[in-house]
């Protein structure tokens, strides 16, 4: 259906595009030295060459109209605008970017108010010559509390504006009194004919794709705590490693936060699809293992786990300790030959900061760690205090590392992760409104992150509009092949 | 003579008729103007693409969109009436074509509109809980748009029908199960022929088709007969509600008959009063529903004086008009001294479909904020949104609790929904009334589970007792009462009496404190001063009491004749109130 729709869309965007209007430059009475307030705000950031259009808006409260000139390093010039929203077609975009790979576009920006254009400051667009990953997946819905209604994993093609459905939660049968919930996509090394999620409640299982075929699988044994929840990818194995988890969340009646989620026990496992087995990792009865991630030459297994309570504090209600559950970063060695994990060693001391470290992810060459830190707990996308740090794994590494440009201010940031190449950062962040999740990239060199920009929409008001939040953004090479009704065959079966 | 004096009678009972219904749908379209405005209020029709897609998903997506757009209407009840009447009297002319009726047959277009009014005035409850967009005008847009299909249809010869059946499962994505009606509508106009096998076959397969094209990732269930509506939720289900469209396709596939055949001059009285008769019959009335919903909107415009006018001529109050008329004499002063006077016994509501709808679900998140407690009416307002849609309701609420919390950025996304909203172009949030301010700092941050209940709201506000703040004194001390709870009200009453030093002792709090010093006094007992009359009605409350208890009275009947004299006691409340939790 989707297709069907975009196919509208297409025809309809080629139609509007043939017809764009390139408005003249208007004569400015008033020159601002300030950069405009466009949304999304794409002033001065550093972005992928081959990025679908960043297309942004002024205040619709404040303005009128809003025209751009957009001047190419080869000095060609082209502007914008219709109402307060500037959209770029595709086409005339790629050939911008294609003539400023390396270097920057200048965006001149003005703002009609009442009888009166405004002229701001200019800023850049600069172009890197890395390219980023082609396609993005997430799941999509509202920032939920207990309820949730329809929600998807969906897929975008970051050159383009093209979204499609990976999976939903009402294509398969529900007993509706129970709902299903549908989470925890993941991708072995950014590619999609190994993957996976998690189907919970109604129907509920694991969907592996291996070698591009897809089935269903119950990762629960009597040894563990629950099936598998958190996955991570073994980069060549058909191996996974999933922490389990006995999850609970609770409501702040009056904090920023709102929202507490926390883990009652936790620990990690390792599926071997192959021999459908699920061996133990890491099982401490007192602390709380949590989010594996491997090293990209899948020789460690990286994760979080917490440090033990203060004694006095030990066997209360955790809703009366979270605020002292607090998470180091570990390492296990691994050898893919026996499958064996070698011994725990510390690296990153997060407690001793009075801090809690969390989604560990390292970079594609190996050099550094970025994760996710806030003052306590596991679910930082909920703290509102979280940001994401980055430290050096190798010697070789830059040691100058400055990442702060890619968090944001008292919102929470989370979720991070490498582009295959290593260039490009993402991050989940609430940081518009403290709410809603969106899609942030940032370009990383030498250990310095630039200043991140939001996922670009083929409209940028439906940043504003939309009331689902973007959950679990994870980079792909390749789209999904396999169909929702594959998926849902699987599950059925 | 005869014939002629019938023929008068005839024409002159059809235009009496036609005009008599006419009267009667705008009767009932006045009586349920505060349904039909919260009808709108609790729609969702949200601007950007998104909703459009996620509609589109489905067949019959896109007269739901038109559904959804045109229920804005209802903000204005008389208006959006006013639209649907207006294509109720198109259905009429236009089916009286497409059917073939004639003469006093014509009449017999009063009865597809009786249903399709009975349709949007039979919800009920359901209005909070339905998550079907659009409901209140797509069935007709639909209906209307289908009929026009069929009065071109029969214009156009025989053989062009098969073009037409194609052309009706072509048009299955748009109209959903009004074009298989259409279908069969069509069929049973013509003669039989292999050209209406062609037609039956196409009714059968048409979903199956569509849903292998264009819908291959929903279920089948959710494509066959996409449109009918279904009132269905996780916890509640009814089947009478989709009677009226069953009905309606029942009798557009009959009219067509029957206009040749009856034509008799009683005809239009008798789908007048058959119309009439049928609407009556299921339509759902009952006054405190009505009132119930007028007391929700005066308190979201902080009307709070008509929200206790409306409750003070009210019999049996719902739960949610006894807790709006708790927030109302916080906000109007007197909740002491007027709460049990007014009462704060709860009834059931008149609830035919065993509908699990409660205050959550009408007004918890007004409720809340009112309380200060914004994080829950937070919680709330998404909890409901994500179910029954970002109705107006729910994001005015949401765009409120931003701006009590200070969420600027928040208040900005919630208002450029609704600012795009026909009727809200100018919309902002009321401005935060400063006791919402000292009620939210008056209680400490804890984590608290998924407690959704009304009982809820009086156990957390009964633990206020440890505050400063001297109208969250009130509230703990008042709700302390409510729970009957004598341990929170001596500490609740202690901090009031601190907080609230020289001024009176309200009258429900001296009831209670004598009371609760008879039955269950704290070791270190409080002296406080109290009135003459009120210890002596005590005394008379409990021995009348004793009297009536001794002569074998029945508890309801005890209760009756009690409340007749102390029905405004705090006492009475305490041994016969069924609490509102």
């Amino acid at each position: 259906m989707k297709n069907y729709i975009n196919g509208i869309i297409a025809i309809l965007a080629f139609c509007f595009a043939s017809c764009t209007q390139h408005p003249s430059v208007p004569n400015a009475t008033c020159e601002i030295d300030t950069l405009p307030a466009i949304f999304p705000d794409y002033c001065d950031v550093t972005i992928p060459s081959n990025i679908a259009p960043l297309n942004f808006m002024l205040p619709m409260q404040e303005y009128e109209s809003c025209v751009a000139r957009f001047t190419t390093p080869n000095g060609e010039q082209q502007t914008y605008g219709r109402g307060v929203k500037v959209q770029v077609p595709i086409d005339e975009w790629r050939t911008m970017l294609d003539s400023s790979k390396g270097q920057s576009i200048k965006v001149e920006v003005f703002g009609q108010k009442g009888s009166e254009w405004l002229a701001f400051k200019p800023f850049e667009i600069r172009v890197a010559e890395e390219p980023i990953d082609e396609y993005l997946s997430y799941r999509l819905i509202e920032p939920s509390y207990v309820a949730w209604n329809y929600m998807e994993i969906a897929q975008r093609n970051l050159t383009n504006f093209e979204e499609t459905e990976i999976f939903n939660n009402v294509v398969t049968s529900n007993d509706k009194s129970i709902g299903q919930c549908v989470n925890c996509h993941s991708y072995q090394n950014y590619k999609t004919d190994n993957m996976l999620f998690h189907v919970r409640l109604s129907n509920g299982c694991t969907v592996i794709v291996s070698d591009g075929k897809a089935k269903k699988v119950n990762l629960k044994r009597d040894y563990t705590i629950s099936a598998g929840v958190y996955p991570s990818w073994h980069p060549t194995e058909k191996l996974v490693a999933f922490s389990t988890n006995l999850t609970r969340q609770g409501f702040h009646t009056s904090n920023n936060n709102k929202i507490e989620v926390y883990d009652l026990e936790s620990d990690l496992i390792l599926y071997d699809i192959e021999r459908d087995s699920v061996s133990i990792v890491s099982n401490d009865p007192e602390l709380l293992e949590i989010y594996p991630t491997w090293s990209p030459d899948g020789n460690y297994l990286y994760y979080g786990k917490t440090v033990a309570l203060p004694e006095e504090m030990r066997g209360e209600d955790i809703r009366t300790t979270y605020e002292k559950v607090q998470y180091n970063l570990y390492r296990k060695p691994f050898d893919v030959t026996t499958h064996n994990f070698g011994d725990e060693e510390l690296v990153f001391d997060a407690a001793s900061l009075n801090k809690s470290a969390t989604l560990p992810r390292i970079s594609p060459d190996g050099k550094y760690l970025l994760f996710a830190l806030g003052q306590y707990g596991c679910f930082h996308i909920r703290h509102n205090d979280a940001d994401i740090a980055c430290m050096p794994l190798t010697d070789d590494a830059a040691t100058d590392i400055d990442i702060h440009k890619l968090n944001s201010e008292g919102m929470p940031d989370s979720y991070p992760s490498w582009s295959s190449n290593g260039q490009w950062i993402m991050v989940a962040s609430r940081r518009e409104d403290g709410n809603f999740c969106r899609v942030y990239f940032s370009y990383f060199k030498d250990g310095k992150a630039e200043k991140a920009f939001m996922l670009p929409q083929e409209d940028p008001e439906m940043n504003i509009l939309f009331l689902k939040s973007y959950n679990r953004p994870e980079f792909m090479v390749e789209p999904v092949k396999c169909s929702v009704q594959e998926f849902a065959r699987a599950i059925e079966k | 003579m005869i014939m002629i004096s019938r023929d008068k009678l005839g024409r002159s009972s059809r235009y009496v008729s036609l005009l008599t219904f006419v009267a009667f749908v705008g009767c009932i379209l006045y009586i349920n103007r505060d349904v039909l405005y919260t009808a709108h209020d609790r729609s969702e029709f949200l601007y950007g693409t998104s909703f459009f897609d996620s509609l589109m998903l489905k067949p019959f997506g896109f007269m739901q969109y038109v559904g959804a757009w045109l229920t804005q209407l209802f903000c204005e009840p008389l208006v959006g009436a006013g639209v649907l009447a207006l294509i109720w009297a198109l259905i009429f002319f236009v089916g009286v074509k497409a059917f073939r009726l004639q003469g006093h047959s014509t009449a017999l277009m009063i009865l597809p509109i009786a249903c399709l009014l009975t349709s949007v005035v039979d919800l009920g409850y359901w209005i909070y809980i339905s998550t079907i967009r659009g409901y209140w005008f797509s069935q007709s847009v639909g209906y209307l748009f289908i009929l026009t299909l069929l009065w071109v249809a029969i214009s156009t010869p025989r053989n062009w029908h098969i073009v037409w059946y194609i052309v009706a499962v072509c048009l299955y994505p748009l109209f959903g199960w009004f074009s298989l009606l259409f279908v069969l509508c069509l069929i049973v106009m013509g003669k039989f022929s292999w050209r209406e096998v062609v037609g039956i076959l196409l009714v059968f397969i048409a979903a199956r088709i569509w849903r292998t094209i264009l819908y291959p990732d929903r279920l089948v269930e959710e494509v066959i007969l996409a449109g009918l509506p279904q009132f269905e939720t996780s916890l509640d289900k009814s089947e009478s509600l989709t009677v009226p469209f069953w009905l309606l396709g029942v009798l557009s596939i009959i009219l067509p008959l029957c206009g040749k055949f009856i034509s008799k001059w009683y005809v239009a009285l008798l789908s007048l009063v058959i119309g009439v008769v049928y609407t009556l019959s299921f339509m759902y009335y009952d006054d405190r529903y009505i009132d119930e919903m007028r007391m929700v909107r005066c308190a979201y415009d902080d009307k709070w004086n008509e929200v206790l006018d409306i409750i003070e001529d009210t019999a049996e109050p719902t739960t949610t008009m006894v807790m709006l008329k708790n927030v109302a004499l916080m906000h109007e002063g007197g909740l002491l001294d007027k709460a049990f006077k007014i009462g704060n016994i709860s009834y059931p509501i008149n609830n035919p479909d065993s509908l699990h709808v409660t205050l959550l679900d009408i007004a918890s998140p007004l409720v809340y904020y009112n309380y200060g407690m914004i994080n829950e009416a937070i919680r709330l307002d998404y909890e409901n949104a994500i179910q029954a849609g970002f109705s107006p309701f729910y994001l005015k609420m949401l765009s409120r609790c931003a701006l009590a919390k200070g969420d600027t950025q928040l208040i900005e996304k919630y208002n450029a929904q609704l600012n795009k909203h026909l009727f809200y172009d100018d919309w902002k949030p009321a401005p935060v009334k400063d006791a919402i301010f000292e009620l939210q700092g008056a209680y400490q941050d804890e984590l608290t589970g998924v407690e959704n209940s009304v009982g809820y709201i009086v156990t957390s506000i009964s633990l206020w007792y440890d505050t400063d703040s001297k109208l969250a004194s009130e509230q703990a001390l008042f709700y302390s009462m409510m729970r009957s709870d004598s341990k929170r009200f001596w500490k609740s009453l202690r901090k009031f009496v601190k907080l609230h030093q020289g001024e009176e002792f309200p009258v429900h709090a001296q009831e209670a404190y004598i009371l609760f010093l008879d039955k269950a006094p704290e070791e270190k007992r409080m002296k406080l001063p109290v009135q003459e009359t009120t210890y002596s009605r005590y005394k008379q409350f409990w021995a009348v009491l004793e009297r009536y208890a001794k002569s074998g009275m029945g508890k309801n009947e005890l209760a009756e004749k009690m409340r007749q004299e102390w029905g405004d006691t705090y006492w009475y409340f305490n041994i016969f109130g069924r609490r509102v939790y």
